[in-house]
C-alpha cells in the first residue's frame, strides 16, 4: 500500500488490482475494452440476425430495441473510446518524456470507474429489460412515462452506467491535459509532440467540455427518473413543452464532438503508423495539426445538423449547414496529407500499415457521404435510414480499424514480442472484405428506415449480404484474438524498435519499457533526444509534505534519503467498486427511499476523518469532536428517517437495493477518506516543457481544467433552464409559477441572504489561506496573539459554519415552497429548473463541506502552515469561490429575473 | 420562414418551374451521386496506386522485422526520413505545394455543390411561395398527428382519418405534431419527412405527381412498437375523386375508407 | 499577493452590488424597463463574478492560459445558449 508503494509482479493478480502506472492501466484498457468489443460485436450479429429477413423474426421488439441501443453504447461508449486510451494510457507519457500520467492514482480511478461502469450496464439487462430507446436517447421517450414498467430499473441503471462513466472519462481528461501540458521532456515545445498525443491533447479537450454537456443532460434525465421533475415528462405521460427539443440540443452538443472523440486518436494513430511505414515524415504537419485544432473547436458549432427535421429555423439551419460543410474542409486537408506522405517513401506493406490504408480508404467514402448529409435537402431523405447508419459506420468503423492497425504496431512495444505476421495479413483481408460487404449495402438500400426491422421485401437480398460480411468481419477478430494471443508464448523477441523510421520517443527504450520508463531523464534540448544522468538528478527533491492530486498527503521520506514515486494503492478499485453498488442500489430505489443510504454516509464521512485522522496524525480535541459529531448526526438522521418513513416499517419494507446503495455509499466514504490521508508521492516535475502552464503546479491546473468541466456541467443546467423559459415565454414565467404552481411571490429575500453568505464564505476561505501561507507563528490581532495554525482553522471553520447557513437558509426556503406553497417539483415548468438547477449547486456546496471537514482535521495538526502546504488550501479556495460564482448568477436567473 | 435572399433566387431561377420535392431530391441527388463517386473513385485510385509503388520491395532484414534502414546519405532520393529520438517534424518541402492544390480542388467542388444545394433547400424550405401561383390552387392543408403507434390526419373541415388521401398535381401542406414521444412522419417516394415532436408543429410540404398507393412511415425510434409503424396508407387521387370523397360526410367517408 | 485589505475592500463591493440587485427589483424597476435592467443585473453579476475569480482565485496572478482556459468553457456554454434559444423558431 501507499507506504511502500511498490508493485507485484506482473503474474500476480494483486498487481493489477493496485496497480497505478500508466503502462500497466494502459494493457487494462485495452484488454477491458475488448472484452466490450466482443460483446458489442456479439449484439450486432443479433441486429443483423433479425434482419435477415423483415419482420420480428428472432428477437421480440422489446428485445431487438434493447439489443440496438446497447450495441450503440457499448461501442460508441465502452468500446471505442477507451480502446484508443488504452493506447494514450500506454504511449503518450512515452511519447512525450513523462514517468507516468500527473495523477497515478486517478488514473487508476478512472480505469475502475470506467471497468465497473460496464459492469453496471450489464447488469443492467438483468433487472427486466435495460434501456431501449437507441444510443440518442431521445425523449420524452426516455422519461419513465413511456418506459414500459418492466423496464423501469434496467434503464435506469444504464443511465446510471453512463453518469459513471462520464466520471471516468472527466478525470482522464483532466489527468492527460495536466500530463501533456506539465509533464514534457525539456526541449519539447507544444507544437512537437508527436502527432497521436497531439491527436490525443485535442481528444481530451473535446472530452473534458462534452461529456459535461453529456453529464448535464444525464443528471437532468435522471431527476426526471428520480425526482419526478419534469422536463422532458410528467409521470403521467404529458410531455413538456420544450423537453424534446431541449434533449436534442443538449445530447448532440455532446453528440458531435463525441463523434470526433472517437475519431480523432485512430487519425493521430493513422498519422503515426503512415510515417513510420513510409519512412517519411508527414507532409504539410503543421497544417495537419492547424486542421485538428480547428475541427476540435469547430466541433461544437455543427450540432444542429441532427436536428434539420426538427423545428429549427431557417437561418440557424443556414448557419449549421455552413459549418458543417465548413469541418469537412479540414479533413480534407488531413485526408491529402496522409496520401502525400506515402509519395517517394519506403512503403512496406506490413499488418499495421495495411490497416491504416484500409481505414484512409474507408474514411475517404464515409466522409463523401458526409458531404451529402450536410446538404439539407438530401438529409431530408436520409434522415432516420440506412443512410446514416452507413456513412457513420464508414467513418467510425474506420476509426476502429486504423485502431486495430495501432495494436498491432504497439503490440510488439507493450509485449516485447512480434505478432504473426500472415495471420496479421489474413485479418486484414477478411476484416476489409467483411467490412465493406457488411456496411456498403446499406448504401444500395438505404431507404431501409433505421431501427426498424421490417423493411421491403425487395431489400432482403442487400440486408442478407450484410449480414454476411458481418459475420466475415466479426470472424476476422477471431483470427486476431488467436493471432495475439499466441504471439504472446513464441519466441519473436522484439528489442527497442522492431520497425524502420520510427521517431518518437517510445522506440528509443525496451519493449516493454521498465516501470521507470526511461534510463535517465529525457531531454530534447539538444536537438534530439538523450537521457540525462540519474532520473532524479535535477530534481531538487521534494521537500517536506506536498498535495498530491487527490487532496492526499505525501510525506518525502527525506531521511530514508531519495523518495520513490508509489505505484500502489488498493484506493481507486475500491472507489470504482462502491460507484458500482451505489449505482445498483439507486437504480432500484424509489423516490422516497433512495436519498437515505447517502445521507447516512454522511455522519460515517465524519467518523472516518476523524478516525483515520487519529491515526495518521495522533488524537487530538478535535478528532475527538468529529466522532462525537459524527454520532450526533447519524441520531439526527435516524430521528428524520424515523419521523418520514417510520424505522420499523422503513427498514422492513426496505428493499435489497438500499442495503446495496447504503454499503456502496459508506464504502464510498471511507474510499475517499482513506485516499485523502493515504501517503503517495508523486513528484511534482522540475525539468520539463511545461508551456504555457509553467508557473501553475499539477494540481493546479488540475484543478482549473476540473472546473472548466464544471463551468459546462452548470451551463448545461442553465441553458437548459434558458432554452426552456425561451420557449415558455421569457416574461410570462413568472405567472405560470402563480397560476398554475401557486406560487406567491418572487423569494429574493432568501437569494439575497445566500448570495450573502456565500460572499463571506469565500472571503473567509480567503483569510484562511492567508494565514496558512503565514507559516507556523503567531499573528497579532489587537492584543491578542494568535497562533497562526489555529486562524487557519478558524476561518476554514467559519466557512463550514456558513455553508451550513446557507443550506439551512435553502432549507427553510424549500420547505416553504414545497409543502407549505405546494410549489413541487412538477408543479409546472418552472419548478423543475429552479429545484434542480439550484439543487445542483447546492449538492456542489455539499461536497465542499466535505472538503472542508477533512482540511478542519488537517489544518489542526498545521499540516498546512507554510507557502507550499498551503496549497492544498488554495486549491480548495478555486473550488468553493467557483461555487460561489455560480451561485452569483443563479441568483439573478432564478430569483430576480 | 422567407428571406430576400430566397425570395431573389426563387424569382431568379425556380419560380416558374413547378418542381416538388421529389424532383428537387432527385436531381441533387443524382449531381451529387456522379460527382461523390467521381471524387471517391479518383482519391481512392491515387491512394492505393502511391501505397503501391512506392512499395519498399526489399525483404526483412537479417534476423528483424522490418526493412534495413538506409543511411540518410546513401538515400537516392534526397529524402529525410524519421529517426528514432528526433523532435518530431514535418517533411519540411515536398508535398506541400500538392497538398494545397488538391485541397483547393476538393474545397470548390464541396462549396460548388453546397452553394447549388442551398438554394434549392431555400425552394423546398419557402412554403409561401405555395400561395401565390395565380392559377395553381392553394395547398391542401393536413395536420398530423402522430402517437404511439400510428398516425391520425386532420383536414381542413375537421375531418379526421386514419390513412391520408390526397389529390395528385396538388401541394399538400402538412402539419405535423405529435401526442406523446417523438415520432417522424414521412413517406419515401414523396420525399416528404418531418420530425412529429409534442408540443411542436412542424411544417413540410409535397405533391404528388401520380395516383397510387404509399406508404406513411415513422422514422424516428418512438417506443416498442416502432417497427410496425408503417404500412399506413397514403391514397393518392385524382383531384375530381378526391374532392367527390371530400365533399361527401363523415359516415360516407368512413365508408368508402372501409 | 494581496493584502488583506484588498481583500475586505473586494468583499464590501461585492456586497454591495448583490445588495444593487436585490434593490432594482424592489424599487420596481425591473417591472417597467425589463429588458435593460436584465442587462444590467447580468453584467453586475459577471463583474461580481470577474472580481472573485481575478483576485480570491488570483486569476489575474496566474499564466494567461488559465484565463483561456475558463473563457473557453464559458464560450461553449455561451455557443449551446445562444444557439439552442435562437433556433427557436
Ligand atoms: C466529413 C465530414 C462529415 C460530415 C459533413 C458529416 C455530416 C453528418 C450529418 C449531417 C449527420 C446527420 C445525419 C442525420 O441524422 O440526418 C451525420 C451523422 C453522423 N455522423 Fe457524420 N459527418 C462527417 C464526418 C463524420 C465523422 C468523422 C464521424 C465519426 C467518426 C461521423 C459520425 C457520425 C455519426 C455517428 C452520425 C449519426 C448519429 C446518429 O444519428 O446516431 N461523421 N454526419
Ligand atoms: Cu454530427
Ligand atoms: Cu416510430
Amino acid at each position: 500500500m501507499g507506504e511502500n508503494g511498490h508493485l507485484p509482479p506482473k503474474s500476480n493478480i494483486k498487481r493489477w488490482l493496485v496497480t497505478t502506472n500508466h503502462k500497466d492501466i494502459g494493457v487494462l484498457y485495452l484488454i477491458t475494452s475488448m472484452f466490450f468489443l466482443v460483446m458489442a460485436g456479439i449484439l450486432a450479429l443479433l441486429i443483423r440476425a433479425q434482419m435477415w429477413a423483415p419482420g420480428a423474426t428472432v428477437l421480440d421488439p422489446g428485445g431487438y430495441y434493447q439489443v440496438a441501443t446497447s450495441h450503440g453504447f457499448l461501442m460508441v461508449f465502452w468500446f471505442l473510446s477507451p480502446f484508443a486510451f488504452g493506447f494514450a494510457n500506454y504511449v503518450v507519457p512515452l511519447q512525450i518524456g513523462a514517468d507516468d500520467l500527473a495523477f497515478p492514482r486517478l488514473n487508476a480511478m478512472s480505469y475502475w470507474l470506467y471497468l465497473f461502469s460496464g459492469v453496471l450496464f450489464g447488469i443492467s439487462f438483468f433487472q427486466g429489460a435495460t434501456f431501449m430507446g437507441g444510443w440518442t436517447m431521445y425523449a420524452p421517450l426516455n422519461a419513465p412515462a413511456f418506459i414500459p414498467n418492466y423496464g423501469h430499473v434496467g434503464s435506469f441503471a444504464a443511465i446510471l452506467a453512463l453518469v459513471m462513466f462520464t466520471g471516468s472519462v472527466t478525470i482522464g481528461s483532466v489527468n492527460f491535459l495536466t500530463t501533456i501540458y506539465r509533464m514534457r521532456a525539456e526541449g519539447l515545445r507544444m507544437r512537437d509532440i508527436p502527432l497521436f498525443s497531439m491527436s490525443i491533447l485535442l481528444t481530451v479537450w473535446m472530452m473534458l467540455f462534452a461529456f459535461a454537456a453529456l453529464l448535464g443532460a444525464l443528471v437532468i434525465l435522471s431527476s426526471d427518473h428520480l425526482l419526478h421533475t419534469s422536463y422532458f415528462a410528467d409521470v403521467d405521460g404529458n410531455p413538456s413543452s420544450g423537453g424534446s427539443l431541449l434533449w436534442t440540443h443538449l445530447f448532440w452538443f455532446f453528440g458531435h464532438p463525441e463523434v470526433y472523440i472517437v475519431f480523432f486518436p485512430a487519425l493521430g494513430a493513422m498519422a503515426e503508423i503512415v510515417q513510420t511505414f513510409s519512412g517519411r515524415r508527414l507532409v504539410g504537419r503543421k497544417w495537419f495539426v492547424i486542421a485538428m485544432a480547428l475541427v476540435a473547436i469547430q466541433s461544437f458549432i455543427v450540432w444542429m445538423h441532427h436536428m434539420f427535421l426538427t423545428t429549427i429555423n431557417l437561418p440557424i439551419k443556414t448557419i449549421m449547414m455552413v459549418t458543417t460543410i465548413g469541418i469537412s474542409l479540414p479533413f480534407d486537408l488531413m485526408v491529402f496529407a496522409l496520401i502525400y506522405t506515402m509519395i517517394k517513401g519506403r512503403v512496406r506493406w506490413k499488418t499495421p500499415f495495411l490497416f491504416v490504408l484500409g481505414a484512409l480508404l474507408i474514411f475517404i467514402v464515409g466522409g463523401i457521404t458526409g458531404v451529402f448529409l450536410g446538404a439539407i435537402v438530401l438529409d431530408y431523405s436520409f434522415r432516420g435510414t440506412y443512410w446514416v447508419v452507413a456513412h457513420f459506420h464508414y467513418v467510425m468503423a474506420s476509426g476502429a480499424v486504423a485502431l486495430i492497425g495501432a495494436l498491432y504496431y504497439w503490440y510488439p512495444k507493450i509485449t516485447g514480442k512480434m505478432y504473426n505476421e500472415f495471420l496479421g495479413k489474413i485479418h486484414f483481408v477478411v476484416a476489409f472484405v467483411g467490412f465493406n460487404l457488411l456496411y456498403f449495402p446499406m448504401f444500395v438500400v438505404w431507404e431501409t428506415p433505421r431501427r426498424m426491422f421490417e423493411y421491403s421485401a425487395g431489400f432482403t437480398f442487400w440486408h442478407r449480404v450484410a449480414s454476411v460480411g458481418a459475420v466475415l468481419f466479426a470472424a476476422s477478430f477471431v483470427i486476431m484474438i488467436y493471432n495475439l494471443f499466441m504471439s504472446l508464448y513464441s519466441d519473436r523477441v522484439v528489442d527497442d524498435s522492431p520497425w524502420a523510421y520510427t521517431g518518437s520517443t517510445e522506440w528509443a527504450v525496451p519493449s516493454p519499457p521498465p516501470t521507470e520508463n526511461f534510463p535517465g531523464t529525457p531531454s530534447f534540448t539538444s536537438g534530439s533526444l538523450r537521457f540525462l544522468e540519474g532520473p532524479e538528478a535535477t530534481d531538487g527533491g521534494v521537500e517536506g509534505e506536498e498535495a498530491t492530486p487527490d487532496g492526499g498527503q505525501v510525506t518525502a521520506a527525506a531521511d530514508h534519503g531519495e523518495p520513490h514515486p508509489d505505484h500502489a494503492s488498493w484506493w481507486p478499485v475500491f472507489a470504482g467498486s462502491s460507484a458500482l453498488l451505489a449505482g445498483i442500489g439507486l437504480s432500484g430505489l424509489s423516490p422516497s427511499m433512495f436519498v437515505w443510504p447517502f445521507l447516512f454516509a454522511l455522519p460515517a464521512f465524519v467518523y472516518f476523518v476523524g478516525a483515520v485522522g487519529a491515526r495518521r496524525d495522533g488524537f487530538t480535541v478535535l478528532h475527538g469532536a468529529f466522532l462525537s459529531a459524527s454520532f450526533l448526526l447519524l441520531a439526527v438522521f435516524i430521528a428524520l428517517f424515523h419521523v418520514t418513513q417510520g424505522i420499523i416499517t422503513g427498514l422492513e419494507s426496505a428493499p435489497t437495493y438500499f442495503w446495496l446503495a447504503l454499503a456502496g455509499a459508506v464504502l464510498g466514504v471511507y474510499t475517499l477518506v482513506r485516499l485523502g490521508f493515504e501517503s503517495f508521492y508523486v513528484p511534482e516535475p522540475t525539468s520539463s516543457a511545461q508551456w504555457p502552464f509553467g508557473e501553475v503546479e499539477n494540481t493546479k491546473l488540475g484543478m482549473w481544467t476540473f472546473l472548466g468541466s464544471d463551468i459546462i456541467l452548470f451551463g448545461a443546467f442553465i441553458g437548459s433552464y434558458v432554452f426552456t423559459r425561451f420557449e415558455f415565454g421569457w416574461q410570462d414565467w413568472w405567472h405560470v409559477a402563480h397560476e398554475v404552481g401557486g406560487l406567491e411571490h418572487h423569494p429574493v429575500w432568501p437569494g439575497l441572504l445566500n448570495t450573502y453568505i456565500l460572499l463571506a464564505s469565500s472571503f473567509t476561505v480567503v483569510l484562511a489561506l492567508v494565514f496558512a501561507r503565514r507559516g507556523v507563528g503567531t499573528t497579532e490581532i489587537g492584543p491578542l496573539s494568535v497562533e497562526n495554525r489555529k486562524l487557519t482553522l478558524g476561518f476554514i471553520g467559519t466557512t463550514f459554519l456558513g455553508a451550513c447557513l446557507f443550506l439551512l437558509n435553502k432549507g427553510i426556503e424549500w420547505v416553504d415552497l414545497y409543502f407549505h406553497q405546494g410549489w413541487t417539483f412538477n408543479a409546472d415548468i418552472m419548478s423543475s429548473t429552479f429545484y434542480l438547477t439550484t439543487g445542483l449547486h447546492a449538492a456542489h456546496v455539499v461536497i465542499g463541506m466535505m472538503l472542508m471537514l477533512f482540511l478542519m482535521v488537517r489544518s489542526y495538526t498545521g499540516a498546512y502552515q507554510g507557502e507550499d502546504e498551503a496549497r492544498t488550501i488554495e486549491y480548495f479556495g478555486l473550488y468553493w469561490h467557483f461555487v460561489d460564482i455560480v451561485w452569483l448568477f443563479l441568483f439573478p436567473l432564478f430569483y430576480i429575473l | 420562414m422567407m428571406t430576400p435572399g430566397s425570395a431573389l433566387l426563387r424569382h431568379a431561377a425556380f419560380a416558374q418551374v413547378s418542381r416538388t420535392p421529389a424532383d428537387v431530391f432527385d436531381n441533387l441527388y443524382l449531381v451529387f451521386l456522379v460527382l461523390g463517386t467521381l471524387v471517391g473513385v479518383v482519391v481512392i485510385s491515387y491512394t492505393v496506386y502511391n501505397a503501391y509503388k512506392y512499395r519498399a520491395s526489399d525483404p526483412d532484414a537479417e534476423g528483424r522485422y522490418d526493412v534495413e534502414e538506409t543511411p540518410p546519405e546513401e538515400d537516392g532520393d534526397g529524402v529525410a526520413r524519421p529517426q528514432v529520438g528526433e523532435i518530431p517534424t514535418g517533411s519540411g518541402k515536398g508535398g506541400g505545394k500538392k497538398l494545397f492544390v488538391s485541397f483547393t480542388i476538393s474545397a470548390v467542388i464541396v462549396l460548388g455543390l453546397i452553394v447549388y444545394a442551398y438554394s434549392l433547400f431555400l425552394y423546398v424550405e419557402d412554403t409561401n411561395q405555395l400561395y401565390d401561383g395565380e392559377d395553381t390552387e392553394d395547398p391542401l392543408e393536413i395536420q398530423v398527428v402522430a402517437e404511439q403507434f400510428r398516425f391520425t390526419y386532420v383536414y381542413p373541415d375537421g375531418t379526421t382519418t386514419e390513412e391520408l388521401r390526397i389529390p395528385k398535381d396538388r401541394p399538400i401542406l402538412v402539419n405535423v405534431t405529435s401526442q406523446d414521444v417523438m415520432h417522424n412522419f414521412g413517406i419515401r417516394e414523396l420525399r416528404v419527412k418531418a420530425d412529429a415532436i409534442p408540443n411542436q408543429y412542424n411544417e413540410a410540404w409535397f405533391q404528388a405527381e401520380e395516383t397510387g398507393t404509399y406508404e406513411a412511415i415513422c422514422y424516428e425510434l418512438c417506443g416498442v412498437g416502432h417497427s410496425s409503424m408503417r404500412g399506413e396508407e397514403v391514397i393518392v387521387m385524382e383531384p375530381e375523386e378526391f374532392n367527390d370523397w371530400y365533399d361527401s360526410s363523415e359516415a360516407e367517408k368512413a365508408e368508402v375508407s372501409g | 499577493m494581496a493584502s488583506i485589505k484588498l481583500y475586505t475592500a473586494i468583499f464590501g463591493v461585492l456586497m454591495v452590488l448583490s445588495t444593487m440587485q436585490a434593490a432594482l427589483e424592489f424599487t420596481g424597476l425591473l417591472e417597467e424597463f425589463y429588458v435593460p435592467i436584465m442587462g444590467v443585473m447580468l453584467l453586475l453579476s459577471t463583474i461580481k463574478a470577474v472580481s472573485v475569480a481575478g483576485w480570491y482565485m488570483h486569476v489575474f496572478d496566474e499564466p494567461r492560459a488559465i484565463s483561456y482556459l475558463a473563457i473557453a468553457a464559458v464560450i461553449g456554454v455561451l455557443a449551446l445558449i445562444a444557439g439552442a434559444a435562437y433556433s427557436i423558431t
